[in-house]
């Protein structure tokens, strides 16, 4: 089962380093345009999102993809294989979303592969907006309910 | 004696300032504190209690200790201290 | 195009009187020598522009110059410099800022602009990589940097924009260049010089990458930076906690922080109404970083409930927090915030507008600014008088118009030039050189008058970071202000920003500065850059006129009334000497031709 990127918009402080590491470890250069991570700044709202690839268990990018060049890997991971790869674009289009790019600077599709495991940009992030979970360890939402709950109840009782 | 609290320290005093009866120095002073709020103790002392913190900047009369007597500097209850996380600005 | 080593190697050259454009070549040369941004731009402008040239004529020229850092993963690389004469002090004004505009103009395939002339109509330069155009700004002409910058995003998509506001096209001489908003290139009038040149704003939009010439040593370095900022004290929680206005309490606690335009000495029972701990509990909504950063001590603020003051915006930062609070005497910390977010939205240097303001202050207490030439009382802590009169300032209104010259014309205008709290007619900053004699010293000398992110004494001085030194001494801070200085030109120049300094040294900045541009150099070697980029301003500022290194007479004569420094004057004679013998200088403060020699400067 592959690990899980999972993003906490409260903790992201819009400064783009994931972006950085991203282009940089997946090109050797620092471009945040072939960055397989973006984030989305709401001045107003002051909010930052950053978004990436769910690995997503329905890929559409793997499924619409005429060559194969998409492929879930044996850790689970949809990867790209360029050599296969017609740059049709499909796969683009496919993805509800936004996570797979086609860059017109160098011709080419590409998307998140969890760095091999190394995921450089929930390691780089500087405040742990962005981590990355065993999908079985992702908070169970209602268990943290469930703590606001009892805490409350203490309080009241107390 | 006056005792003043800046920075993150203010959330763990739970105020900006305290008075306190003036103990000997400066350590005495710590060592009261971290009584009061023990989570002072890893933060205004170092490990062995014996100097202060590398992360504290302790000011008596607005000197800092360093330019006194370090911890063992004096305190009577005239007075006033200022202890604050290291914090910077520009 | 040569994107490789922390360069792309193209510079674009703008001449707006012809309206041309043209790609050159990066003076590689001067780009080792120099580094980038600060120097870079400094080189390149000495070598270009004579320095006896008007400021705001067209025979001026203005200079945006990233560093061989920015835009890279090296820590905090959202920087860049605007570099050009100063019309406020006559001398080098180089402005740094943050945000994302640095890294995405080399993104765009530039690491620098030089703009000459001056064109017939308003313009602002788009770039959109390859493709660079001069377009019509004449309806973007009389409006504000918000606006302005709203307006071309969402004419041009995913851009960065850098602009000014009404203050720079009327050429107020301490208007700012704005970028992404909220960022300023600060100080010295840098936007009152692209006011002049009708040029509005520079668009930029890129796609492109910065390449580094060692890739798995420079990721090594520049996460080891990013590591040790994230484990400091100050650069891993308490700047992104409280941000700069932190210090108020701090400085205000050794009797550091001017009040009331200095004449009440520094120690104020009201600072923490102004405080960072203060601006939290009322005002923030929660902090941000420019590219890259991993320190994040950007304030995101709001004022609600306060009828005309209410808005939505940035900062204040520790400066503006004292300018228009301790040296005003308003402990209004809504008010406070409000001006702030009016220099913002105008694009006015806020250390400048809140000392001068508090110079009028004075003025007018003492009876030397009659009341019907500003239109209203202009008392010390009258928070209203305050924001109108910056908000008269930014619409260049009225007496406004006479703020908009700064303390030292303004003090001048009406006898008492003495009351400006100005060095070369600049504002000093937040910090008082009687009770911190370090940092007087730092304003006397800085290459472009009055301002303290030259050589940040206050490091060691009140901080002990990364020695400790007493404040009220004098004894070495002569040759800790050279170093100081010295390391400061190299970490503008790199491209980084100089908050990382509280966190890092020299070892990390050389580190990543070697392995991005693929050097050998020493640390020694590279601070020795720092220097050169020292000295070349200086020769600029001797070769311009400049005035010499002293400091207002408040602060040499009148010794502070209270507070741990009281009794306390500027001892700044004998740091001086010390200095200047620390930089190899005559007694009159000319460098040395040996110094000059050693550094293989010629100017």
């Amino acid at each position: 089962m592959a690990k899980q990127l999972v993003v906490d918009p409260k903790k992201c402080v819009a400064c783009r380093t994931c972006e950085l590491v991203c282009s940089f470890k997946h090109n050797e250069e620092f471009n945040p345009r072939l960055s397989n991570v973006s984030v989305f700044h709401y001045e107003e709202a002051a909010i930052t999102v950053p978004i990436m690839c769910m690995q997503c268990d329905e890929a559409s990018c793997a499924a619409i993809c005429p060559t194969g060049a998409l492929k879930r890997n044996a850790e689970g991971v949809i990867t790209h294989d360029a050599n296969k790869c017609i740059v049709c674009k499909m796969c683009v289009n496919a993805c509800p979303l936004g996570n797979v790019s086609y860059s017109v600077a160098k011709k080419k599709i590409f998307k998140c592969d969890l760095c091999d495991g190394e995921t450089w940009c929930a390691v780089h992030c500087p405040t742990g907006a962005i981590s990355v979970v065993d999908p079985d360890e992702v908070p169970d939402k209602k268990q943290l309910a469930a703590d606001k709950l009892k805490a409350a109840v203490e309080e009241v009782c107390a | 004696m006056l005792v003043k609290f800046f920075a993150t320290y203010r959330q763990i005093a739970g105020c900006k300032s305290c008075d306190v009866e003036a103990p000997q120095d400066v350590l005495a002073l710590m060592g009261v504190l971290s009584e009061r709020w023990p989570e002072f103790r890893n933060l205004i002392l170092n490990r062995d209690g014996t100097d202060k913190g590398d992360d504290v900047i302790i000011m008596v009369n607005g000197r800092h200790i360093e330019h006194l007597d370090g911890v063992a500097t004096q305190l009577t209850e005239e007075d006033y201290v200022a202890i604050t996380p290291l914090v910077a600005g520009g | 195009m040569t994107r490789g080593n922390g360069w792309i190697g193209t510079i674009l050259r703008v001449n707006l009187t012809e309206g041309t454009i043209k790609k050159e070549p990066l003076n590689m040369q001067d780009a080792q020598d120099y580094v980038g941004a600060r120097g870079l731009g400094t080189k390149y402008y000495c070598n270009e522009v004579d320095p006896k040239v008007d400021p705001l004529s067209p025979e001026n020229k203005l200079i945006f110059m990233t560093g061989p850092l920015t835009g890279t993963a090296a820590c905090s690389s959202g920087r860049y410099e605007v570099v050009s004469k100063s019309p406020l002090t006559g001398i080098i004004g180089a402005a740094n800022s943050g945000g994302h505009f640095g890294p995405e103009l080399k993104y765009a395939g530039y690491d620098g602009i030089i703009f000459e002339g001056k064109a017939e109509k308003p313009v602002y330069l788009n770039i959109d990589d390859e493709k660079v155009e001069l377009l019509d700004a004449t309806e973007l002409w009389g409006q504000g940097v918000h606006p302005v910058t709203e307006a071309l995003e969402a004419k041009h998509g995913k851009v960065h924009v850098a602009t000014i506001g009404t203050p720079g096209e009327r050429g107020m001489l301490y208007a700012t260049v704005m970028n992404d908003k909220n960022r300023a290139a600060g100080r010295g009038g840098m936007g009152a010089v692209m006011g002049s040149k009708n040029l509005k704003a520079v668009v930029v939009r890129g796609t492109g990458g910065v390449k580094v010439a060692r890739p798995e040593g420079f990721m090594r370095e520049a996460t080891k930076a990013r590591t040790m900022l994230r484990e400091h004290p100050v650069t891993g929680a308490g700047l992104a906690a409280l941000g700069t206005e932190v210090l108020v309490n701090i400085v205000n606690e050794v009797g550091g922080l001017p009040l009331r335009n200095g004449r009440d000495g520094s120690y104020w029972d009201k600072a923490d109404d102004t405080s960072g701990e203060r601006l939290v509990e009322t005002h923030l909504i929660k902090n941000q970083g420019c590219f890259g950063c991993t320190i994040a001590c950007g304030r995101v603020t709001k004022i609600e409930g306060r009828g005309e003051l209410d808005g939505f915006g940035e900062g204040p930062e520790y400066e503006a927090g004292w300018s228009y609070g301790a040296a005003c005497g308003v402990n209004d910390i809504g008010a406070i915030v409000k001006a702030n977010f009016i220099c913002n939205e105008q694009g006015m240097d806020p250390i400048t507008l809140g000392s001068t303001v508090a110079c009028a202050m004075e003025l007018f207490e003492m009876g030397a600014i009659p009341e019907s030439d500003i239109g209203f009382p202009l008392r010390f802590g009258d928070a209203m008088a305050m924001v109108k009169l910056t908000q008269m300032c930014a619409d260049g209104e009225g007496f406004g118009n006479i703020i908009g010259l700064g303390s030292y014309r303004l003090a001048e205008k009406y006898g008492h030039p003495e009351l400006s709290m100005s060095v070369k007619k600049q504002e000093m900053p937040a910090y008082d050189g009687r009770a911190i004699q370090g940092i007087g010293l730092e304003y006397a000398t800085s290459n472009r008058g009055g301002c303290h992110v030259r050589g940040y004494m206050i490091s060691p001085e009140v901080l002990g970071i990364p020695i400790k030194m007493d404040p009220l001494v004098t004894e070495g801070k002569g040759a800790l202000l050279k170093t100081f200085q010295d390391l400061t030109a190299l970490c503008d120049s790199t491209g980084i920003c100089l908050f990382t300094t509280f966190g890092i040294g020299l070892p990390e900045i050389a580190g990543q500065y070697r392995e991005a541009v693929g050097s050998d150099e020493t640390d020694e070697e590279i601070l020795l850059k720092g220097e050169r980029i020292w000295n070349l301003e200086k020769r600029f500022n001797i070769e311009a006129g400049v005035e010499k290194d002293t400091l207002p007479p408040r602060l040499l004569r009148e010794a502070l009334p209270s507070g741990p420094a009281k009794g306390k004057v500027s001892e700044l004679q004998t740091m001086l000497a010390d200095y200047y013998e620390a930089r190899n200088w005559t007694s009159d403060g000319i460098p040395t031709q040996e110094k000059l020699d050693e550094l293989s400067l010629t100017y």
